[in-house]
């Protein structure tokens, strides 16, 4: 990786951040090496392949990979490529396989990734080692909590040390599964939109501040079908929400915020979910959890969850981004919860939905807003007088500040004037 | 060949949504009626996958609520729409229902994209009176597993 030309951090310093890092092609080049494919890099859950042979292909940065678990029960991240002459061994978004075979010219490998055959064998030299042909797996693969994280990079932190406090947040989501486990074989819900990536971590995570403005009439709607009243979150701003983590990650962490209980009556199965949950945790860590709203987390760079599912961001160019929904089913609970939270989602997310589709067409206004040269820095400096700064690195501001995106940039900053290491994954 | 008084209702449904015209097309489902367009694949179980839309009449009446409120900004402004129903078959007939298959085609120009959207509607049309009404509508997308676009208007 070349020294860059770029300040990247005097263009993510303070309270504001340069509009080119949204629109700039160059920038774009860069965060694929800087970024991408060098630091861990969520992939997919273990409950979407839950059997041997079963698959997921999915991409790091533009590099297509998959996502394989073997007959040893382990699973594996590997380049989506044949070892022969390149081609996509795997093409569909999913299934399962005995083997993988390239459609091109048969070669054929295990689970595991091995070779197991050259085609037409005897035109090879007898010293060909086929064990030197097996599916590229990725430099570093690790996980948490069944969440499966790559890194095209042999070298970094570890998975454990990148995640940091952020696990602890993860962790409250998962506990709202009476046995701490997630379902995310739920279908995906595919959206693209003509917007930098990195408008969707900083839109997904502020809420709060333009709730009122483009969510309004969403919220109400919400409200009046739940009994939940969401405008008491902007009638008092509480400090501690907005959440900065080191390693570029964001939360915003409601914990301190208990909502109203819904007015109406629970139904059957929510009375046996929270008795599961008591029975599971205790009482009060149960009461805790059900009665707050589950933080919303963003685990840098592609990587969220948001009040029904967890949010891949895939970056195509530097004005082009696909995004992905997976609605997390919880395990150990009534099938009746789950389908609520499935029709919750709906309501809100997904490309015909009642919320997040007002983001999307925001944040394709905001590409061609920065287009416009006049002054191109933009404020993040909302709480920058008030920020909290914590001993870890990290930072908490009040509901609607702006603290964590300063963090988000400062990291990304960190990451991109980073010179001298080799370029990752080629 | 479909039946006369079918076709004409599903073309009225066609220039309802094509025209914003939401208060008089939601009229047109019964009070249990619901509105199914499949995420993926055609057909999946919507109580284990997730769906694009899955709308009982409550949430049909706020999706429509929200389109009437005017702050919908994917419909600022408004899209200009076009759509075809075409090859309508009539597959079966029960009772008061009759279950009408057709595809679609629909043209979409808003602000500087033009998009093609296509499908094929399944519909349970419940006798009502001299005509019908929507018990049960499911919109196949030919694009349903793919990345798309918004979805801000009636398909």
């Amino acid at each position: 990786m070349t020294a860059p030309s770029i300040d990247f951090t005097e263009m993510t310093r303070g309270g504001r951040v340069h509009g080119s890092l949204y629109c700039d092609p160059a920038v774009f080049q860069r965060e694929l090496e800087a970024i991408w494919y060098k630091v861990w890099v969520y992939v997919g859950h273990d409950s979407e392949v839950p059997e041997p042979g079963d698959y997921v292909r999915r991409q790091i940065g533009l590099q297509p990979v998959l996502m394989l678990r073997g007959d040893d029960g382990r699973i594996r991240v590997f380049y989506n490529r044949c070892r022969h002459r390149g081609n996509l061994v795997c093409h569909r978004d999913q299934g399962s396989a005995k083997t993988i075979v390239c459609p091109y010219h048969g070669w054929t490998y295990a689970r595991s990734g091995e070779l197991l055959e050259p085609t037409f064998e005897g035109g090879y030299d007898d010293n060909l080692a086929r064990e030197d042909f097996g599916l590229m797996p990725v430099a570093r693969l690790d996980s948490y909590r069944g969440l499966v994280f790559a890194s095209l990079s042999p070298e970094g932190v570890s998975l454990d040390q990148h995640l940091g406090p952020v696990k602890e947040f993860l962790d409250l989501i998962f506990d709202l599964s009476p046995v701490g486990q997630i379902d995310l074989k739920t279908g995906v819900q595919k959206l693209r939109y003509k917007g930098n990536w990195k408008f969707l971590p900083e839109n997904s995570l502020e809420g709060d501040y333009h709730g009122p403005f483009i969510h309004r009439i969403a919220f109400e709607l919400h409200g009046r079908r739940t009994g939940l009243d969401m405008s008491s979150l902007y009638a008092n701003e509480i400090p501690d929400v907005i959440r900065s983590l080191p390693g570029g990650h964001m939360v915003e962490d409601y914990r301190g915020a208990t909502m109203a209980p819904p007015k109406r009556q629970p139904t059957p199965a929510r009375q046996a979910y929270v008795a599961a949950m008591e029975k599971a945790y205790g009482a009060e860590k149960a009461r805790q959890l059900l009665s707050t709203i589950p933080p919303l987390v963003y685990v840098f760079p592609n990587l969220m969850y948001l009040m029904t599912h967890f949010r891949r961001v895939q970056p195509v160019a530097v004005d082009e981004t696909f995004v992905y929904y997976q609605p997390m089913f919880l395990k150990g609970v009534p099938a009746e919860i789950n389908e609520a939270r499935l029709r919750e989602h709906e309501f809100g997310f997904g490309p015909a939905g009642l919320i997040s589709p007002d983001d999307i067409e925001i944040m394709e206004r905001n590409q061609k807003g920065v287009e416009a040269r006049g002054n191109e820095w933009q404020f993040i400096g909302r709480g920058l007088h008030r920020t909290k700064y914590l001993p870890d690195g990290g930072s908490a501001g009040y509901t609607m500040d702006e603290n964590h995106l300063r963090g988000m940039w400062q990291h990304y900053g960190r990451l991109m004037s980073a010179a001298g290491a080799a370029p990752a994954g080629r | 060949m479909a039946d006369e008084a079918v076709e004409r209702f599903l073309y009225r449904e066609a220039r309802l949504m094509d025209e914003h015209r939401y208060a008089e097309w939601l009229e047109l489902w019964t009070d249990d009626g619901r509105y199914w367009v499949p995420c993926n694949e055609d057909d999946i179980d919507p109580t284990r996958q997730v769906s694009i839309i899955y709308d009982d009449r409550e949430r049909l009446q706020q999706r429509v609520e929200r389109l009437l409120s005017g702050s919908v900004l994917a419909q600022d402004p408004k899209p200009r729409m076009r759509r075809l129903v075409s090859n309508i078959e009539v597959a079966a007939a029960t009772g008061g229902e009759l279950t009408v298959e057709s595809n679609f085609i629909l043209g979409f120009v808003r602000g500087e994209t033009q998009q093609i959207w296509a499908g094929r509607s399944v519909h349970r049309l419940r006798r009502d009176g001299q005509g019908f009404k929507i018990a049960h509508k499911k919109v196949m997308l030919i694009n349903a597993d793919q990345e798309m676009p918004l979805l801000q208007f009636l398909i």
